[in-house]
């Protein structure tokens, strides 16, 4: 079993995260299905397919999301850093603070824009004063945030544009430093000048971080991501490089949801 | 008046009638107009119950007000054989007695909804939650038998001793521990107000903590905050003005809580330090000295003039508890 | 597991670990806070039972139910206050509940603007308002023109506890109707009010019921208004025209008194009253909820 999953592994560079037979249960109902995966080092992974599909629900494995709900369990492998994180005996806060997560909405902390990304940077560091502040001027000016609010960093987070909100959810994700950020639908609330700036801000972030990014957009994916992973009803259907996926796609599902989308 | 029934409903003016059994006949008789204004009528009947409440007090407690003026407010006299009454003695013990219930109980509320809606397994929570609701229910009355026979006992002979021997000597506190140790007073009542209120503040914080985005909670989990962190850093500031409204809602119940603090608050109209002495309520004042006060005389109408006070206050903090939790309804942002 | 992913030790698992113990410190302290505050509350309740159950059921007996309050070392019972209390709960009920459910038809499908607003706010004012100064209020309305402490006068009282108690449920279960159930009445031409009390209100039943039963609950148990409008009755009397007894007040009257076998009946008396307000509370709360799920 583990065998067939080598395909993937070609490159030479030890994939960042490695799915391996991962199944996914809503109490008694099966929403993944024996998937098997890597997530390269460094680059964008994009997950496609229709609501429902498992796309979310794999995301919110990766970081152990689920653990907050009762009656939802996942058997099989993650490998991450050395550890199955969905085993026992894994340290869940820290394993949060090294995959990142940001949201579909907005979700800025009703508090001000300083100390939302202070928060979680104060949960694993003792920083002083100002290495504080360098911290967080760090991750504005690669949010492309600095400037625009480098005045009011006492302000309250939710007085920003949609846009901003989610610039900023993305730097408070990067401030605690982890080696993955997961995006879940990043853009889906935000307007096109909005997204078009995230887009641009993932090409700066993949040069540091491994990307996992779930969308709807099939442009998105395309324009994004390294490498797209197609899921369909729970399975993963095809996963290969963007190029591929998207002019020579081998399941003939995959190329009915593409040629779908865009025709 | 008008005006807002004729834009009310314009399906009823569309239908008209042709079902009615009056339908047909001369006279025309229009049984939605006659049920229109019947709901409409217990509508004002309820607005006009609370002005008759108030507008009664007033009047009853006119002739107080006037007999001894602005100073009424200001004297803690209350003296049946001077005919001498002032409302200083039981207003600081309502707001005392309050204070203290509150002080106890929002801690204890909070921690009880925080475990009720973030920590304790659904099943759990169900049942426990139920138990605190019943706690709730339990007439106020029990709550007075169980604060004087069972509480004010214990205060007698273990709490307002150990007190003393503690703080008798420390300048300052000495002073709110002194007293004969009759296991009656102001802290008993405080806290037998603080287990009454409790379960009513626990339900409207379960309400507002359970109304928070799960997408914001699970942000601060992203970040690998611990429970306590997302509760303390994100579910708090997010709720912070409703969790302000229940607590001045649960202020407005023990204001006017009658039974379960005549019962153990030692019925005595003093201003003192000590939290140990006893006190009087305006509502426990009432209770006990409406029976020796006839219709008509002074002590009735300075009764009644209490009464109006503390309409006054509940009005307040439920104006201002309404205010704070409709504040947050608005304002998530979502 | 071996392939692909096989590093041996990784630094990033290590925490900051005075950092990292605080943390656990907090939380674990505030589980443990959050859940002995959780307890006081079951604790008091369980006192409270514990109580009620030691010190009332040595009391309890047929004499309780056959018998009326009686002179210290007579054997007394506590018909005269049950019945009186059953009287003044039912007419309470028959005056209140009506008017509520009106006024929360009012609030649901007719009022709209300041009115109606202004009429929601003055009724959970009266949901909040001190019960002893709805006993004051009908005992200047009711009591003095009629120079008489009655049973009518305590259950008017009770009614007011009643009345917002009601409206609140009504209206709130009304407005969980669909609008589809409206217009599906509508479209079959019946009228307005028709289709409100008999399609509405009646997809509603259960919920408006369940605010009528726990209007029961919450007056059933209330002391504060009887004192000063239906007094209490030592002797048995049902007249709504004379003062009448009831558990709460008969309670309050004999728990603070020096003769034990009247202690004991207060106790019987409150384990009674508790019990019945419990058992409704219980009743609605687990009816309900079955209907929820």
């Amino acid at each position: 079993m583990i065998g067939q999953a080598s395909q993937e592994t070609k490159v030479a560079e030890k994939p960042a995260i490695a799915v391996r037979n991962l199944d996914f249960y809503y109490g008694d109902n099966k929403a993944l299905r024996n998937i098997t995966m890597d997530f390269q080092r460094r680059k964008v992974t994009g997950m496609i397919g229709p609501s429902g599909c498992g796309k979310s629900t794999l995301l919110r494995v990766l970081n152990r999301m689920y653990d907050l709900y009762p009656g939802q369990r996942a058997t099989g492998e993650v490998l991450f850093a050395g550890r199955n994180v969905i085993g026992s005996g894994v340290d869940i806060n820290r394993l949060r603070a090294r995959v990142g997560m940001v949201f579909q909405k907005p979700t800025p902390f009703p508090m001000s824009i300083y100390d939302n990304i202070a928060f979680g940077v104060k949960l694993h560091e003792k920083l002083s004063r100002s290495e504080m502040d360098a911290r967080v001027e760090d991750v504005l000016r690669r949010v492309a945030l600095w400037g625009e609010v480098k005045d009011r960093l006492k302000a309250s987070a939710t007085a920003l544009s949609g846009g901003q909100q989610q610039r900023l959810c993305i730097a408070r994700t990067i401030a605690t430093r982890p080696e993955v950020v997961l995006l879940d639908e990043p853009t889906s609330a935000l307007d096109p000048v909005s997204t078009a700036r995230i887009e641009e801000l993932l090409d700066e972030l993949k040069k540091e971080f491994t990307i996992a990014i779930v969308t709807h957009n099939m442009q998105q994916a395309a324009r994004c991501a390294d490498q797209v992973a197609f899921f369909y009803l729970g399975e993963l259907v095809e996963m290969d490089s963007t190029d591929r996926m998207f002019t020579a796609p081998k399941e003939t599902r995959t190329q009915d949801y593409i040629t779908g989308r865009f025709g | 008046m008008e005006t807002t029934s004729q834009t009310v409903s314009p399906a009823a003016r569309v239908i008209g009638d042709e079902h009615g059994p009056e339908a047909g006949d001369g006279r025309r008789f229009d049984t939605d107009v006659v049920f229109r204004w019947l709901v409409t009528a217990a509508g004002i009947g309820v607005l006009l119950l609370l002005g008759a409440i108030i507008l009664v007090m007033v009047v009853g407690g006119m002739k107080a007000m006037t007999a001894f003026g602005p100073a009424f407010l200001f004297t803690s006299v209350w003296n049946p054989v001077t005919q001498h009454f002032g409302a200083l003695a039981p207003v600081f013990g309502t707001i005392v007695t309050s204070l203290i219930g509150l002080i106890l109980a929002v801690p204890l509320a909070f921690g009880a909804s925080f475990w009720l809606t973030q920590m304790a397994p659904a099943r759990v929570s169900a049942g426990v939650g139920m138990a605190v609701q019943l706690l709730a229910a339990v007439p106020s009355i029990i709550f007075g038998m169980w604060g004087f026979f069972v509480i004010v006992p214990l205060m007698a002979h273990y709490v307002q001793p150990t007190a003393r021997h503690w703080f008798g000597h420390v300048p300052g506190l000495g002073a709110l521990v002194q007293g004969a140790p009759f296991g009656t007073g102001l802290l008993t009542g405080g806290l037998i107000l603080a287990v009454m209120v409790m379960p009513f503040i626990t339900a409207v914080m379960c309400d507002v903590f359970a109304s928070i985005p799960p997408v914001l909670k699970e942000s601060g989990f992203g970040l690998g905050a611990t429970r306590w962190e997302v509760m303390r850093n994100v579910i708090l500031p997010w709720s912070r003005s409703a969790v302000v409204g229940s607590v001045v809602l649960g202020m407005g119940r023990a204001m006017g809580e009658t039974m379960a603090v005549t019962f153990v608050i030692g019925n005595s109209n003093r201003i003192g330090w000590s939290l140990f002495a006893p006190g009087n309520t305006i509502a426990s004042l009432i209770a006990l000295e409406f029976p020796e006060s006839p219709a008509g005389s002074l002590k009735l109408s300075s009764l009644m003039a209490l009464g109006a006070i503390l309409m006054v206050l509940s009005f307040l903090a439920l104006a201002a508890s309404r205010i704070l939790l409709g504040m947050s309804k608005k304002g998530d942002g979502r | 597991m071996s392939e692909g992913n096989g590093s041996i030790r990784d630094d990033g698992w290590k925490v900051n670990s005075t950092l990292a113990m605080r943390r656990r410190l907090m939380d674990r302290l505030a589980t443990v806070l959050s859940l002995l505050a959780t307890s006081v509350a079951l604790i008091a309740l369980g006192s409270i039972l514990f109580t009620l159950v030691v010190r009332g059921v040595g009391g309890l007996s047929l004499i309780t139910f056959t018998h009326s309050t009686a002179s210290p070392g007579q054997e007394g019972g506590l018909a005269n206050a049950i019945v009186g209390s059953l009287i003044q709960t039912a007419m309470a009920i028959l005056i209140g509940a009506p008017v509520g459910m009106m006024c929360g038809i009012y609030l649901s499908d007719y009022g709209r603007g300041w009115l109606a607003s202004t009429t929601r706010f003055v009724s959970d004012m009266l949901l909040s308002a001190p019960s002893i100064l709805i006993g004051l209020f009908i005992y200047q309305l009711v009591v003095v023109p009629s120079g008489q402490f009655s049973g009518l006068a305590g259950s008017l009282a009770l009614a007011i506890l009643a009345l917002p108690i009601v409206v609140r449920t009504t209206e709130d279960m009304l407005r969980l109707v669909p609008i589809s159930l409206r217009e599906a009445g509508i479209g079959l031409g019946a009228s307005k009010w028709r289709v409100i009390v008999f399609i509405c209100l009646r997809a509603a039943k259960t919920g408006v019921l369940t605010g009528i039963l726990l209007a029961v609950a919450r007056v059933a148990g209330e002391t504060a208004p009887l004192l000063f409008t239906s007094l209490g009755n030592l002797d048995w009397s049902v007249s709504l025209t004379r003062p009448m007894a009831s558990l709460p007040v008969t309670i309050y009257q004999y728990a603070g008194s020096a003769f034990e076998d009247w202690v004991q009946l207060a106790w019987t008396g409150a384990l009674l009253v508790t019990l019945g307000v419990l058992f409704i509370n219980i009743l609605v709360r687990i009816g309900f909820g079955r209907k929820g799920a």
